[in-house]
């Protein structure tokens, strides 16, 4: 035996224990009823439930392509996070967003998938991109340690948290600026088994590069958002929280495009359309 | 002929009491040997029901003695509307208003239920009490007309929305000021049939009477509200709307008791704890 043979051994060995750990999982529609699925080659092995709720394969199989792949999050609660990347800042602004994650929360209702449009309201004007990661939640957290957290992420996806930027400064709260229906683009797939702590991220506004970081610039990272947000409210298995975005962003028109790629996670990429 | 228009009128009246009587009906949720239920309370008597009132809920033949049991929050919605500023006595000066409701949302695990305990966090040294009027949501809405909008509202109880006065300046957005574990009471019954439109409201601090108020007085009346929200949002059955509160918000302290009285709902009593 010679020492190559065991270097490939060991080698293949370690790559087929990471695959079997890197799960990607999808919800998708077929015949009108919507399902979660466990994606391998191609192939969508239909769950009897969502993975983090325990979902064994049922026996049912479908390609890829014949699959309307819906949002591959099916949460209660949709947690946000502004001013996450210290170069992301909005005008009016001005607190030290380093003491605390500045969190919010939009309804689950303006969650769309990756072959869903956006849709820009008939008296909306300025509504800009927002390229960010969503993790979601694994178990029931409360008050659970940073030592910890890391047990209660089940994995992670991408997600583009569309704002209206004058909603944004007219309004009381950020509520209907960030959490109007169909504003929130979320998919293709849901991850397991990813370093969400040094991950690339990109958007591209019509096939131009306007975004990009690395998810260790994050001012809080997952971790600590799950540790920070189970003190004062209980995450759910499903619930979302979401990066927060970086840089600038800017506006959209009808007929846009963004797409967001997230390392080992895949592209979302979603068009603006008009409200009707 | 007097006398024969008098029994007539009675008989009218009569007919009338007991037709608005068979449309009120009272609702609660509670717990008994760790199994939450809906049920439809009669006197003193639950009669348990199958699903949510508004889900269709059946009677399953089961009875208990409301004091026999834990009641819970009388509500099980996915989403939280809130609404800030929405009587005129209750905006400070200087304070920034919009001509439309000032909307943000909580986290449905922020409430509690009548026989639990508000919790004053550790790491705040100011909460409030807030008392208010709230709907619930009978069927899903997405672009309610104002003139419609009765119909989505199946019925009525009382919640106390405890605020950090602390937390919500030092932090960007108003939701863990407002949306934190153990900060909004809602109780003691979801009573259909009541005209949401005239329904006084009395809240007392420790039997001491300080906030009082009547929902005319609302700037956006429910269906309003129902309408506004559903123009951005998608409600559906179970979700709820918060009126906003009235007047002055005081400050609560460990001990303290706090009522909630709305005519036809009842009492929401709650004791204010410490929490870790």
């Amino acid at each position: 035996m010679n020492i190559k043979t065991t270097v490939a051994g060991v080698i293949a060995a370690l790559l087929i224990n990471n695959a079997a750990f890197a799960e990607r999982y999808v919800r998708y529609e077929e015949h009108g009823t919507v399902s979660w699925g466990e994606l391998v080659d191609g192939v969508v092995y239909q769950l009897s439930s969502a993975p983090y709720h325990g979902g064994k394969r049922t026996g049912h199989t479908l390609n890829e392509t014949d699959a309307k792949l819906k949002a591959p999050v099916d949460p209660n609660q949709s947690f946000m996070t502004a001013f996450n990347y210290r170069d992301h800042k909005l005008p009016g602004y001005e607190q030290d967003p380093t003491k605390r994650p500045g969190l919010f929360t939009v309804p689950v209702s303006s969650i769309v998938g990756p072959e869903d449009d956006l849709v820009r309201p008939a008296e909306a004007k300025n509504f800009h991109y927002e390229a960010e990661m969503v993790i979601v939640v694994g178990k029931r957290a409360e008050n659970v340690s940073l030592e910890d957290s890391s047990d209660y992420i089940f994995g992670i996806t991408i997600g583009n948290d569309g704002s209206e930027r004058d909603w944004q400064a007219s309004d009381i709260q950020w509520l209907r600026a960030k959490g109007s229906k169909n504003f929130n683009a979320v998919g293709p797939h849901l991850v397991t088994g990813l370093d969400y702590t040094d991950l690339d991220i990109e958007g591209r506004h019509n096939g131009v590069k306007s975004q990009g970081a690395n998810s260790s610039g994050m001012i809080f990272d997952f971790n600590y958002m799950v540790h920070y947000i189970s003190k004062y409210f209980v995450l759910e298995p499903g619930d979302v929280i979401w990066s927060g975005t970086m840089g600038d962003t800017g506006s959209m028109k009808p007929g846009d495009t963004y797409a967001i790629t997230v390392e080992g996670v895949g592209t979302l990429e979603n068009k603006l359309v008009q409200e009707k | 002929m007097k006398l024969y228009f008098k029994r007539f009128s009675a008989l009218m009246l009569m007919t009338y009491v007991i037709s608005a009587v068979s449309f009120a009906e009272t609702y609660v949720r509670y717990e008994q040997n760790g199994k939450t239920s809906w049920g439809e309370l009669k006197g003193e008597t639950i009669h348990q029901l199958s699903n949510a009132p508004y889900l269709e809920g059946m009677a399953t033949g089961l009875k208990v003695n409301q004091a026999d049991v834990k009641m819970m929050a009388p509500v099980d919605p996915r989403d939280v509307y809130m609404t800030g500023f929405n009587y005129e006595d209750h905006i400070p000066e200087g304070q920034k208003t919009t001509p439309y409701p000032g909307l943000f949302m909580v986290p449905a695990g922020t409430l509690i239920g009548p026989d639990a305990e508000i919790i004053h966090p550790a790491d705040s040294d100011f909460i409030g009490y807030e008392a208010e009027t709230v709907i619930v949501i009978g069927k899903r809405a997405d672009n309610v007309s104002v003139e419609d909008a009765a119909d989505y509202i199946f019925g009525v109880t009382a919640g106390n929305d405890v605020s950090a006065r602390d937390w919500i300046p030092a932090d960007i957005q108003w939701f863990r000021g407002k949306g934190a574990k153990g900060f909004n009471s809602v109780g003691p019954v979801l009573q259909t049939g009541l005209d949401y439109k005239n329904l006084t409201l009395t809240a007392r601090l420790n039997g001491e009477v300080r906030q009082n108020g009547n929902t005319s007085k609302m700037i956006h009346d429910f269906e309003k509200m129902v309408s506004y929200i559903s123009k951005y949002f998608v409600l559906n059955p179970g979700d709820l709307i918060w009126s906003g509160t009235i007047g002055t918000s005081e400050q609560l302290k460990v001990g303290d008791v706090y009522e909630v009285e709305i005519d036809g709902v009842g009492v929401l009593r709650n004791t204010i704890i410490q929490g870790k």
